[in-house]
């Protein structure tokens, strides 16, 4: 199938288009209109009608999903794009651009109208430089607070060293202990913590055992991913990255999302066949990230290292080989290519399909097994089940996707919603679960594999059967890529922890001119404080276990 | 039934000490200090080897398997390793509390001992002392490892090791009654606080099916007690589900955080000796002591493979179930086992005073 | 509590079929699929000294010299940096860089892990598999020609 087919637009019947609509709506406020390959319609909004824009478009419209914000800087200007789509769906895309001016770049804060905007625009201030006004906490969030510049903008000098002085940095523990006359503690939990998942620190004010504050401080892990995207070729030398964003053997749903993006941008085709590979690889790679996550979680909630995360490990461990036998590597896969995949089925062919077979075939016992464990154990009820509530408003208003909105029965699967790959093709279903509390979310992951299974079953027997001269795993794409210029789009694909979205703008070289992540742990990790807050420490390391995050894709 | 010699007073006239308080003291130490080494040896094989074996074999994986036959090289190497790190003293510790912490927590531990006794090996009956009180001795000097927790948590200067202290304290005052009241319930049985005679009471045959004949062991008698004190002494020596004051994923290691080579060592060694103690007051309590099948000469093993039992049990229920929350754990204590022992207690004073 | 059993009952499943995942490395080395991306392994007599490889390498992983005739004189991978992307064997016209099956290596420094050219000649193939026999019957679908400029020198 092709990429262009979900950019129809359904309101053509009524000869009303949705860009005609939009701008109905939001009457003078709209400047002018751009062209992104993605949306209905891009409307140009004055720096201070940010809120009032968004609002409308919420309200009147639908669109509750702010997706992302995107922060670049051209020659003339700076320039934020938020990305609104519709939970209902997705495939419902407004790009409101906000332009700032070069020498006093500010411009109005969406936090009251999307609570999600509070990262995504301190991320842009951070690294692009835009301030935004009634921003309720105008931070640096990637960088150290006493960094200087911002890396993303134009005039940045990347050689100058980061020189600060040493008041700056004059004991950095001091803000722990301000506030005597309080009876709450302050308590660093991380970045060195058997439970934060890799390097994240939550700062966590305690009254008695109960959370009365949380602040996830991120960054510890920031690799400049989104500048070494742009530094690199579309051909070949941005596919490498994706698999190192959410590191977590989920690398080929982020390949994903970069091709799907590319693909878009650059007008490729992909012949079906590897639309069918990449569908199993794709699932292959969700069953085992999912698994990852039921077994990090155990060990949150049972402590040490217990039997259902080495089980799961095992678990993983069979996928990570049959992985290993398609793409050459168990986690760092790098086996997507534009247009395509790499690498057709290992030949024997029979021998993958049995080996693969084989797996699906004893997954059910092995599910049944993690119920045995987890889910039917009385005591982890006890636990899990009511707390960590995560209200489906709220999680809107977060941003949150994947497993963890779909735990707190928000309908939303880009597989289905906005279909790609050959997952329209397939017989499978969205899982969801009305409890909105930690328990829920192990429990949708734990279908989602049931689900995961059912689809590669299938791909599994349509490769099977695939007729041996239609084997076209890559369309004739050209070896260098050179995107028109000023091309612009968003592209999202469901990883394994929600909405993977890659915004590129293309400057007419063969280098991105701008590549954005929208990661769906950046997003999901905002909502912890709404979880946790007057709950106990147990409940927020449960819930922060619960959100699966992976900080390679946090912080990127 | 006749109190047989006890190992002082064994080792006293084989040595040919004179029965003056010097002698005996003599003896007494020699005693204590064979014991001791058991218990020490025990744990050391516990702490290095046999948990991460045992835990290997729930997990589905090898585990140490480099150093000797089955790996039990580990064992010397690993004590080597622990002791010969350096010992990190943080700046703004509590001194003597910090230093004192680790000892009370093995010290106390061994102290229990004492009273156990631990059945026949050849000649020898292994007890070292039996007061008439000795069931209240023992629930006393274990309980004084709770000061130590709470004194290493509190001297260590950091908020995890006070999280972990004070969790330490709500478990063990929550725990320690249910633990004593259902221990309570088993004198009634035996009218004796005496450990020996506690033993002695439960080597009468129960009943006999089919020619084999169960002896009247608590665990038969009144299983119920027994469940409720295997449940309490998970709480006590704090393993799942019931180890939330160490709970290394929420509060890193809980009263342990800061501590380092000889001092962790003690803290490590303190709560094995712990969980064996538990075994020994359970197999004391429950399951007739030394008593098994085979002559009263082997009575010791039988004693061993009883805590080794217990130990395996714990292991166990830390393979597979959660740690539960410290409200949870709290509520449990106070609403539900301290209510169920109180119910044990009069139910068993009932049927004491029916049948007696 | 039946939850809780059932949990005990099935840990204790697992610790008495006496079955384990994981094996005694490396006394049992583990199987590596042909496609396998280890350590990279050099051929000069194949090597056009063309340099595509260089130039596709995301994070300039390989670093080559030649002279003013364009004659190779130095091959060097930092295979420490590597992120075995496989990249510089699928642009490879001569199949004059290889990815083998090893993954068998140390350095003492990061230094240790530069390989230069003679090191990489001299890196044995794993387990005799030699990487571009298994992967045969892909070379075809590898790399699409595609249209447009090519960027050979």
């Amino acid at each position: 199938m092709s990429v262009e087919e979900t950019e129809e637009t359904p309101e053509i019947e009524a000869g009303v288009t949705v860009e005609d609509e939009v701008l109905d709506t939001l009457g003078d406020t709209v400047q002018t209109t751009e062209e992104h390959l993605n949306a209905d319609a891009s409307v140009v909004v004055r720096p201070d009608q940010v809120q009032d824009t968004l609002s409308a478009l919420r309200d009147d419209m639908g669109y509750d999903h702010l997706s992302c914000v995107t922060a670049q800087e051209y020659e003339d200007r700076y320039e934020s794009i938020y990305h609104m789509k519709q939970y209902d769906d997705p495939t419902q895309e407004v790009s409101v651009v906000v332009p700032a001016s070069k020498d006093e770049p500010i411009s109005q804060s969406a936090e009251p109208v999307f609570r999600t905007a509070d990262w995504h625009e301190r991320e842009a201030y951070d690294l692009v430089g835009i301030n935004y006004e009634d921003h309720p906490d105008p931070r640096r969030i990637l960088l150290p607070e006493t960094w200087q510049g911002h890396p993303l903008g134009q005039d940045y000098d990347q050689d100058s060293p980061q020189i600060v002085t040493l008041s700056e940095w004059d004991n950095p523990l001091r803000d722990d202990h301000v506030d005597d006359e309080a009876d709450t503690m302050f308590l660093n939990i991380g970045p060195h913590h058997p439970a934060t998942h890799g390097v994240l620190h939550v700062k966590t004010v305690l009254d008695g055992e109960t959370v009365a504050d949380v602040d996830p401080d991120i960054g510890y892990l920031h690799r400049c991913e989104e500048q070494m995207c742009q530094n690199g070729t579309y051909r070949h030398q941005i596919m490498p990255y994706p698999d190192r964003w959410d590191y977590v053997s989920a690398g080929i749903l982020n390949e994903w999302a970069y091709a799907r993006a590319a693909e878009d941008l650059a007008d490729i085709e992909v012949p079906e066949y590897a639309q069918v590979i990449r569908t199993m690889s794709a699932e292959l790679c969700r069953i085992a990230a999912h698994m990852l996550a039921l077994g990090t979680f155990a060990l949150d909630v049972f402590g040490d290292f217990t039997a259902t995360f080495q089980y799961a490990f095992r678990d993983r461990e069979v996928i990570q080989n049959i992985l290993e036998d398609l793409t050459g590597q168990r986690m760092m896969f790098n086996y997507f290519r534009l247009g395509g995949v790499a690498w057709d089925l290992p030949e024997p062919r029979e021998e993958f399909f049995e080996k693969t077979r084989d797996f699906l075939e004893e997954l059910p016992a092995k599910l049944e097994e993690y119920h045995d464990l987890i889910t039917g154990n009385e005591i982890f009820q006890l636990r899990c089940v009511d707390t960590g509530i995560l209200e489906p408003e709220v999680a809107k208003s977060y941003g949150a996707t994947g497993p963890v909105a779909r735990a707190s029965g928000i309908d939303y699967d880009l597989r289905r919603d906005d279909p790609y790959g050959y997952y329209d093709e397939l017989d499978w279903d969205v899982v969801t679960e009305d409890g909105c509390d930690n328990f829920s979310r192990v429990i949708v992951r734990m279908q989602e594999v049931e689900e995961s299974a059912k689809i590669i079953e299938q791909c599994v027997d349509l490769l099977e059967e695939w007729p041996e001269d239609d084997r076209t795993i890559q369309s004739n794409v050209p070896r260098t890529l050179k995107p028109d210029a000023d091309a612009e789009t968003y592209r999202a694909v469901e990883a394994a922890k929600g909405e993977l979205g890659i915004y590129i703008r293309s400057d007419g070289t063969d280098k991105p001119g701008r590549f954005k992540i929208r990661s769906p742990c950046f997003s999901n990790l905002q909502t912890l404080g709404e979880m946790s807050e007057g709950e106990y420490i147990p409940d927020l390391i449960a819930s922060l276990g619960s959100l699966d995050i992976v900080l390679g894709e946090v912080d990127r | 039934m006749a109190t047989e010699q006890l190992l002082p007073e064994t080792i006293r006239t084989a040595v040919g000490l004179p029965d003056t308080v010097l002698g005996q003291g003599i003896a007494a130490f020699v005693g204590a200090f064979l014991v001791g080494s058991v218990m020490l040896a025990y744990t050391g094989v516990a702490g290095p080897w046999a948990k991460r074996k045992i835990t290997a074999a729930f997990t589905d994986r090898i585990a140490a398997n480099r150093i000797g036959p089955f790996g039990l090289g580990t064992i010397p190497a690993d004590a080597l390793r622990l002791l010969s790190k350096e010992l990190i003293i943080p700046e703004d510790v509590d001194r003597p509390a910090y230093d004192l912490g680790p000892l009370i927590v093995a010290g106390s531990a061994l102290l229990g001992f004492a009273v156990i006794p631990m059945g026949g090996l050849g000649p020898l009956n292994i007890q070292l002392a039996d007061p008439e009180s000795g069931l209240v001795y023992v629930f006393a000097v274990a309980s004084i490892a709770t000061l130590g927790l709470t004194m290493a948590g509190y001297a260590s200067s950091n908020k995890y090791s006070m999280l972990g202290a004070l969790r330490a304290i709500a478990q063990n005052v929550a725990y320690e009654i249910p633990l004593v009241l259902t221990g309570a319930s088993v004198v009634l049985f035996t009218q004796s606080l005496q450990m020996s005679e506690i033993v002695a009471v439960q080597q009468e045959t129960l009943v006999t099916i089919a020619g084999v004949s169960i002896p009247s062991w608590f665990a038969f008698v009144n299983p119920f007690a027994f469940a409720l004190f295997m449940i309490a002494n998970l709480a006590e020596v704090g393993r799942n589900p019931f180890d939330i004051p160490e709970a290394p994923t929420e509060i890193v290691a809980g009263y342990q955080t800061e501590y380092s080579s000889v001092y962790f060592v003690l803290i490590y060694l303190g709560e094995f000796l712990h969980i064996f103690l538990g075994g020994a007051i359970i197999a004391t309590l429950f399951l007739g002591g030394a008593a098994g099948p085979g002559p009263e000469s082997i009575g010791f093993l039988w004693f061993t493979a009883k805590i080794w039992g217990v130990f395996l049990f714990t292991q166990w229920a830390r393979s597979a179930v959660p740690r539960v929350r410290i409200d949870q754990l709290i509520e449990i204590g106070w609403k539900g086992m301290l209510v169920l022992s109180f119910a044990n207690l009069l139910l068993t004073a009932l049927l004491v005073g029916v049948i007696a | 509590m039946i939850g809780i059993l059932k949990s005990m009952a099935t840990t204790m499943k697992h610790a008495l079929d006496g079955e384990t995942f994981t094996v005694k490395y490396p006394e049992t080395p583990p199987e590596v699929s042909p496609r396998f991306r280890g350590v990279h392994k050099f051929s000069q007599e194949r090597c056009i000294w063309c340099r595509q490889c260089e130039n596709v390498c995301p994070n300039d992983t390989i670093h080559i010299v030649t002279d003013a005739q364009r004659n190779g004189e130095q091959y060097n991978l930092h295979i420490g940096q590597c992120i075995y992307c496989r990249l510089c064997e699928e642009v490879c016209p001569v199949d004059a860089i290889l990815l083998t099956q090893n993954f068998e290596f140390t350095g003492d420094t990061k230094d240790d892990l530069v390989y230069n050219k003679e090191q990489l000649k001299s890196v044995p193939w794993y387990k005799d598999i030699d990487p571009l026999e298994s992967r045969e019957p892909d070379r075809g679908a590898w790399i699409g020609e595609g249209d447009g400029e090519v960027d050979y020198q």
